[in-house]
């Protein structure tokens, strides 16, 4: 056996690169749009004419006008300071409730994918019966459970009622990854559970949770606003998008649209920008895995 | 003789396909690695040698039998726990498919450095990175590619990486599971001559799994043949080549292609009917260091 | 190999769903009863602070309250078994009798929401991908998007602002008109708005759903070889593409269940409608968790029913997800002899 091989035959001619299509990996004008809300919400103190927590009892229930540009509410508080205050603990509930759950549906999915098949049989089973709950009824009880609501309370129970899904993913990689020789031999190379789980593991789900993730924070903004709407979430003294809109019953009586239409618009574009951008990450991952 | 550094025992191994069957990959396996030899295993696919291999690993649990590295029974979790770093770092495998043995989402350098990483050796040449570095350049690659990832490399440089992966922790046991399979028959050339080169140099004991015979002939000192989880010949190679004893072996050596086309003509073919394959009986020694799975033989 | 028995592999469903059950209603029962709140109070009011302490032990054992939990769940258990579900706290009247009420209106409501949806998703789902890329396909995708964004109780909130306050077309609460309640008519106009909201919200995921798997058929070979057998765009589309997904369809309408009920207790709850989820609303206000346990277990067993449907379609489906799926070998031999 030698080292050198003779070529044989005509050398063909490296094939010209085939042309880069323009990929746009996310929708600009919902990012951009998206960052509006957040930095506005975020850095409201800089712009906002009024106090948000205070009540003008001479111009309750009043129509958008110069002063008021969203009108004010029923208890006199000036809306459109409200939504860029309020947006913040919204928003805030959104990421807290899904660092939750993402860390939940991690940590439980990665343990039931590399579990015995019968703790996985036992885990994914649990996953299911928790999942089988309505979630609007266990939210209900764990909240009753917690007391009176605040915003660490309610992105805790969101984000315990929402893990389930991004678990069962997680799960599957885990389960598709756990024997591939890569991960053995790590294991033979001693690497110990968490070493794995980060650095051979979660790279090989991540992309494939991204878009799970980014739905996570939607999901859960509606469910604060759903809850604090119900009178079962935030109380009327914490403005959020929600408790903003637990007002719309007396608005509905009065016939004060901006009351329910402001918040209401603020929320679904922010939904709308989410996503717009989840999508594009799906895409992205799906025209990923078609190139390899 | 050398010493033994790897002592396998009557090794069985069942993979469990429900609660009723199961399949005996490997049947009562028993043979012995020397420090510095290049002892080959050869057999068609699902005869048992990957098995062989990943239970010497402690990858998969033995049903039943030892296998004792420098004296240390691998398959008790007691001793295996109280020599946790040494097997950990003085045995190290090489796989067939390097598109799955190496993460696709961590570079080269991680890649290489990882074993180290794992065990916090400090390393000889400073960072890790310069140990991956050297390592490469070991095993004949260019350090431009530290930071690349393995979809960007070809079968042939990914293999070189996987091998100076278990390199890097300069092992006294590799075990390779058919690693050049995969690979283009001019690759294989290269990477078998890089394993008889790195084999001169480092002196570990080798464990080489294939099914091509004629790689075995050029590479081992020792060739073991395995058929339907048996090992049913054991021999020093040019005794194997020369005098095989089994008839699955000499069916298996009569199959080799002669590069001539006048010899290949006059080739003659022994077919081996697997019906007469008796699974009972133990290894006999026939000549010295030579020995073959007979029926009624007592060990 | 080994063809499983139907009778085994259904009782082994079964059992699962058995067991399932009985699991829920465990944890149902200890967050019940470990959750604050003095059932005496929901059942007996404010009376409850003018209660002597003999009273009230007296008022604690008729209830059940003074036992260990496990004593009181087995002997909840029991009672569940024979039909009764124990008394709701605030109805004072037995659990089942409160729930049969709402349940039919609830019924209603979901079940002609689930029908519409799946059949308008299918609909629009074969619409979008015919123009796959053309502008019908696009507007109904923006528009779906959009829709889809908007939360459940906003979208009731503004329906209501439209056509019950400002244009009085249509009522905003309720299942009927007061002293109407035999009126099919005035049934029908009560459901209207709900049943946009719910068929709103869900429809157009699934439609979308149908299309991507229409479209991914369609760039399958088997389609190429069909259109050079001859066949045009709509054999195609409906004889080979719609074909082949309408199983998994059935095993996503199985599984979307949940979903449609979550979404229809918040719809019930806006309009006031008098079905389960107003009920499960009002059980937790008033702290009538024995009510509130029974709809968890209630919801739940249909969640999990509807699971195993799936399941089982899906295995139906396809042979490789079933669990011990086995490879034919020559060499297998029995473990345990």
């Amino acid at each position: 056996m030698e080292d050198r091989f003779a070529m044989v035959g005509i050398r063909s001619a490296p094939a010209a690169k085939p042309e880069r299509r323009r990929r746009r990996s996310l929708p600009l004008p919902s990012v951009l749009l998206l960052a509006v809300i957040v930095l506005g919400c975020l850095c409201c103190e800089l712009f906002i004419p009024k106090d948000p927590a205070y009540m003008d009892l001479f111009h309750y229930t009043q129509a958008p006008d110069s002063e008021f540009w969203f009108g004010t509410d029923t208890m006199g508080r000036d809306v459109f300071s409200m939504i860029w205050y309020g947006g913040r603990v919204s928003l805030c509930i959104g990421f807290l409730a899904t660092l939750i759950s993402t860390t939940i549906a991690v940590v439980f999915g990665s343990i039931s994918g590399l579990a015995p098949r019968w703790l996985d049989d036992l885990l994914m089973r649990f996953t299911e019966i928790v999942l089988s709950i309505p979630s609007l009824l266990l939210v209900v009880l764990i909240q009753a459970i917690l007391g009176k609501a605040n915003v660490l309370s309610i992105s805790l129970v969101i984000g315990v009622t929402g893990w389930t899904s991004i678990a069962k993913v997680v799960r599957t990689e885990v389960r598709r990854i756990r024997n591939s020789e890569h991960v053995i031999a790590a294991r033979c190379m001693g690497a110990g559970f968490f070493r794995i789980l980060w650095k051979h593991l979660a790279p090989n789900f991540f992309s494939s949770i991204m878009f799970m993730v980014v739905m996570n924070v939607r999901s859960a903004i509606v469910a604060e606003s759903t809850l604090s709407f119900m009178g079962i979430g935030l109380p009327l003294e914490v403005i959020s998008w929600g408790s903003m809109l637990s007002l719309s019953e007396k608005a509905l009586s009065s016939g004060a649209w901006w009351i329910i239409l402001t918040p209401g618009a603020f929320l679904v574009v922010t939904m709308l920008c989410i996503t717009n951008i989840g999508n594009a990450l799906r895409r992205n991952v799906s025209r990923k895995e078609s190139n390899l | 003789m050398a010493e033994i550094l790897l002592d396998v025992q009557h090794l069985t191994h069942c993979f469990k396909l429900s609660r009723s069957a199961a399949i005996r990959a490997v049947d009562d396996v028993s043979f012995q690695l020397r420090r510095g030899e290049i002892l080959g295993l050869v057999g068609e696919s699902g005869s048992g040698k990957s098995t062989v291999a990943r239970c010497a690993l402690n990858v998969l649990k033995p049903t039943e039998g030892r296998i004792l590295y420098k004296g240390v029974d691998v398959c008790d979790p007691k001793q295996f726990r109280a020599n946790r770093r040494m097997l950990q770092t003085t045995r190290q495998l090489i796989f067939q498919d390097s598109t799955s043995s190496l993460n696709q989402h961590m570079t080269v350098a991680d890649i290489i450095a990882e074993p180290m990483a794992i065990h916090h050796i400090r390393p000889k040449r400073g960072t890790l990175r310069a140990e991956a570095e050297f390592q490469l350049k070991y095993v004949g690659l260019d350090p431009t590619y530290l930071d690349k990832y393995p979809p960007e490399l070809s079968g042939g440089m990914r293999q070189r990486v996987a091998i100076a992966r278990a390199l890097s922790m300069e092992p006294e046991l590799l075990v390779a599971d058919e690693p050049i399979a995969s690979l283009d028959v001019s690759i294989q050339a290269q990477i078998i001559n890089l394993f008889k080169h790195l084999q001169d140099e480092h002196g570990f004991s080798f464990l080489f799994i294939a099914h091509d015979l004629a790689v075995v002939r050029y590479l081992c000192d020792r060739v073991g043949v395995m058929y339907r989880g048996k090992l049913v010949e054991l021999a020093p190679t040019q005794a194997l080549f020369d005098d095989p004893h089994h008839p699955y072996t000499r069916s298996l050596l009569s199959a080799i292609p002669i590069p001539d086309p006048r010899r290949e003509r006059a080739r003659t073919l022994h077919s081996f009917d697997p019906a007469q394959f008796g699974r009972e009986g133990a290894l006999v020694e026939v000549a010295p260091d030579h020995y073959v799975l007979q029926r009624g033989g007592g060990a | 190999m080994m063809r499983k028995n139907p009778w085994l592999y259904y009782g082994q469903k079964l059992l699962i769903f058995v067991l399932s059950v009985l699991l829920l209603s465990v944890i149902a029962f200890y967050i019940a009863r470990l959750a604050p709140g003095d059932p005496l109070v929901s059942y007996y009011g404010d009376r409850v602070e003018k209660m002597k302490p003999a009273e009230r032990a007296w008022a604690e054992e008729k209830l059940g309250l003074n036992e260990p939990i496990h004593v009181q769940y087995l002997r909840w258990l029991q009672g569940a078994l024979r039909g009764d579900f124990g008394i709701s706290y605030k109805y004072k009247t037995d659990v089942l009798e409160v729930i049969g009420g709402r349940a039919v209106n609830t019924l209603i409501l979901g079940g002609v929401a689930f029908v519409l949806i799946f059949s308008l998703a299918l609909g629009l789902g074969i619409l979008c991908a015919w123009f796959e890329d053309r502008w019908p396909d696009r507007i109904l995708c923006k528009v779906g998007t959009v829709i889809s964004c908007i939360p459940e109780f906003w979208l009731s909130l503004v329906l209501i602002l439209v056509f019950a306050v400002n244009l009085r077309w249509l009522p905003s609460s309720g299942a009927y008109s007061v002293g109407n309640g035999g009126d099919v008519g005035d049934r029908i106009l009560h459901l209207i708005l709900p049943l946009t909201v719910a068929v709103l919200n869900h429809l157009w995921y699934y439609a979308y759903m149908i299309r991507n798997k229409l479209l991914e058929e369609i760039r399958a070979e088997y389609v190429l070889l069909a259109k050079s057998k001859g066949l045009n765009k709509r054999q195609v589309m409906f004889r080979h593409c719609l074909r082949n997904i309408i199983p998994s369809y059935l095993s996503i309408m199985a599984i979307s269940v949940p979903h449609i009920l979550g979404g229809t207790y918040i719809v019930e709850t806006v309009f006031s409608y008098p079905g389960i989820g107003t009920l499960s609303y009002e059980s937790a206000r008033y702290q009538d968790y024995n009510l509130l346990m029974v709809l968890c277990i209630l919801s739940g067993a249909i969640v999990i029913l509807f699971n195993l449907a799936a399941q089982i379609i899906n295995e139906r489906i396809d042979p490789r997800m079933k669990e011990n799926a086995l490879v034919e070998t020559s060499e297998v031999t029995e473990v345990g002899r």
